[in-house]
């Protein structure tokens, strides 16, 4: 059960908002369980797709939503700096406040844009995992027609975001003045780590290696394990972040 | 029937009930959409839904067995297993008491009756729909033909993925060969037809709208969304041209009703944003605008009132409290306190932390992109797969060697290029290139980042 654990884990420390919205990946792991002892073969097929359909529109709409928000706050962001920009500051210090609220938010937000791509893969990879499963016991052959529309959705198709997310990376690079300097572990690193968007997504990338750790059922189908060069420092991160993560 | 124990009950009842929901909202739909040859399937179809009774009673009335959530499909008797020729479609289920329901608008292929759910989508609710959905039942012959007779829903069938059509209408054509069982053939034919000369004119816009591609369309795009559905093009299609792929996705979907409220849920795109801004800037601001003038002002075809309110709603948030985070309650307390203790910190320290995040929220941005590329080509590749694995089935059993260059999406190149490899297929002996499950784990370390 470890793809199971890794997603309570990371649905428990994910955004408030979000913690609905993930794939029901245990109550669908029961019902394979529940499928395979039945008799009733095709019935039984009806009803996992018709609960699968179910969670994709879920994810669908919880997608779009975001998505739409994102597109929203993303307009507004550009026009946020163009207006500092453009205006008289009344002072330097007042300029640099705002531009220093807007750093701290237009990084918030990258971050978060990329938590819903985080989001849309974690979803994916379970339900191919509990596709798989269900052919696995069923002796069925659902998986792979039933991956084929399931890449199409809406949550799948996540170039607009990861545009954005691009986009947003340029605009931050317009903002922040100089090059950066050797990266070290103030205080100040430490405790923003703990904070909300930081703590998630450094949570997420490092679910997102464990989910991958060689499984014990690797074939063709499997994602090769993912090796970050700074595992290390990332997962340091976490050790040292005041609010515990399990 | 099988006899279930108590928490396995509660699974079934769980589900039972939102089924139950979600054909009480279809009926409804389906006593609107008048259309009729929806119904003149289901009479062959309920009489023999025997087995679905058991769970699904509410079909025991004339109520289109589309709602059961059955899957049909439909079995071509000529080929073992054929996915081509496989047809399913089952029915989607939205939560809908809960949540706003997926509005979807009937598909464009079927230009004359999405013409009739045209008039009657605009002001009505419609709720989820169909999942038309593609997969290979084991040779498990008495449940196949309860289920064949169960497949025939013609309009939802028919609703499916661009990329599909095509293939659909083909599997139609096949599939009505070997059913004898179905009542209505000739609706089936007329359907057929329909599919395919439609299929042809849309499929060439649907693969531009479905390439990826980041050309950055001037004019504002309408896409509609509706979970799990396919596809349709409808009013959209004039609107959609060759732009980013995921903002044209047309819409479609499976008429059926639902009590609350509900409006399609449509997929916004930056530059169907940008014509909002516009509007709403040319009416006096995000506070005078209305909804009404904005759609008026905006002149997209297929835009609702429904779509511009909310949208609205949404602006003006974020207008007036800039960058509303998902915080919860715990956090806004942490994000207060950290503002006063931040500003004791130097500008640098912060400054540095915030490159530190983006560095971490790049790199999880990077390796979700790889590793969703990384997703689309196991499939492809599983597709072809199968697809060889089909070809050598059907073309008999002389033929052992598969051909000797076929373009694979391979996994063992970079991910990043799609250089297409000449890999053998399955039953080739002795290459020098060993087939795919044998050379994936030692190559993949190449593959890794």
């Amino acid at each position: 059960m470890k793809f199971g654990k890794r997603l309570k884990q990371h649905v428990e420390e994910t955004l408030p908002g979000w913690r609905d919205m993930y794939l029901n990946y245990k109550d669908l792991k029961k019902l394979v369980r529940l499928i395979s002892s039945s008799l009733e073969y095709g019935k039984s097929e009806a009803e996992f797709v018709y609960l699968l359909n179910n969670e994709i529109d879920k994810f669908n709409m919880f997608f779009m939503e975001q998505e739409e928000d994102f597109i929203i706050r993303h307009k507004e962001l550009q026009q946020r700096i163009k207006r500092v920009n453009e205006s008289e500051p009344s002072s330097q210090e007042e300029y640099e406040e705002e531009m220093s609220r807007i750093r701290k938010d237009i990084v918030d937000f990258h971050g978060e844009m990329v938590l819903l791509v985080n989001y849309s893969n974690i979803n994916y990879t379970g339900m191919a995992k509990i596709l798989k499963k269900y052919d696995k016991r069923t002796g069925g052959l659902l998986r792979l027609a039933f991956i084929q529309k399931v890449l199409e959705q809406p949550f799948f198709t996540t170039e607009l975001v990861s545009k954005l997310v691009k986009e947003c990376e340029t605009t931050i690079d317009e903002l922040f003045p100089t090059a950066m300097v050797a990266v070290e572990l103030k205080d100040a690193t430490i405790t923003m780590v703990g904070e909300g968007i930081f703590r998630n997504t450094v949570a997420a990338l490092m679910t997102m290696k464990e989910i991958r750790n060689g499984s014990s059922t690797q074939s063709h189908f499997s994602l090769p394990a993912l090796s970050l060069p700074d595992t290390e420092l990332i997962r340091s991160f976490q050790l040292n972040s005041p609010i515990p993560s399990i | 029937m099988t006899t279930f124990s108590v928490k396995q009950m509660r699974l079934l009842t769980m589900y039972k009930g939102s089924l139950v929901t979600m054909e009480a909202q279809s009926a409804l739909s389906f006593q609107r959409s008048g259309a009729p040859r929806q119904f003149s399937n289901h009479g062959a179809a309920s009489a023999r839904s025997s087995t679905l009774e058991d769970i699904y009673p509410k079909f025991t009335n004339p109520q289109p067995s589309f709602t059961s959530g059955a899957v049909g499909h439909i079995f071509s008797s000529s080929s073992g297993m054929s996915s081509d020729f496989h047809y399913s479609s089952v029915i989607s289920h939205s939560n809908i008491s809960e949540k706003a329901p997926f509005v979807s608008q009937s598909s464009g292929i079927l230009q004359s009756t999405s013409s009739q759910y045209m008039k009657e989508t605009n002001n009505s609710s419609w709720c989820t729909d169909s999942l038309p959905d593609f997969f290979d039942y084991p040779q498990n012959a008495p449940i196949q033909s309860s289920n064949l007779e169960h497949s025939i829903m013609p309009s939802e069938d028919l609703l499916d993925y661009p990329q599909n059509t095509v293939i659909q209408s083909s599997s139609l054509e096949h599939s009505i060969l070997p059913s004898e069982d179905f009542g209505k053939q000739s609706d089936w034919q007329e359907w057929t037809d329909q599919l395919i000369n439609e299929g042809d004119a849309l499929t060439p816009d649907w693969n531009d709208i479905l390439i990826d591609t980041n050309i950055v369309d001037p004019e504002p795009k309408m896409a509609y969304h509706v979970g799990g559905s396919s596809t349709n093009s409808m009013q959209a299609q004039p609107l959609i041209s060759q732009s980013s792929g995921e903002a044209c996705l047309p819409l479609t979907a499976t008429p059926c009703a639902s009590g609350s409220q509900s409006k399609p849920r449509m997929r916004w795109t930056p530059e169907l944003h940008e014509a909002f801004v516009e509007a709403v800037n040319k009416l006096g601001g995000s506070e005078k605008a209305t909804p009404k003038g904005v759609l008026k002002q905006m002149k997209v075809e297929g835009l609702t009132i429904y779509h511009v309110k909310s949208h609205l709603q949404k602006y003006r948030t974020a207008r007036y409290r800039p960058e509303p985070s998902l915080e919860g309650p715990l956090e806004k307390k942490t994000s207060v306190e950290d503002l006063s203790s931040l500003e004791l910190k130097t500008g640098l320290e912060i400054t540095e932390a915030l490159r530190l995040q983006m560095e971490v929220q790049k790199r999880l941005h990077e390796q979700l992109e790889i590793q969703r590329n990384l997703q689309l080509r196991i499939e492809e590749q599983g597709r072809y797969l199968q697809m060889m694995f089909e070809k050598q089935c059907n073309s008999g059993t002389d033929k052992l060697t598969a051909p000797s260059s076929t373009e694979l999406p391979s996994l063992q190149a970079n991910p990043n290029e799609p250089g297409p490899d000449p890999v053998v297929g399955p039953f080739d002996e002795g290459t020098s290139k060993s087939g795919p499950d044998v050379s994936q784990p030692a190559k993949r370390a190449k593959v890794n980042k």
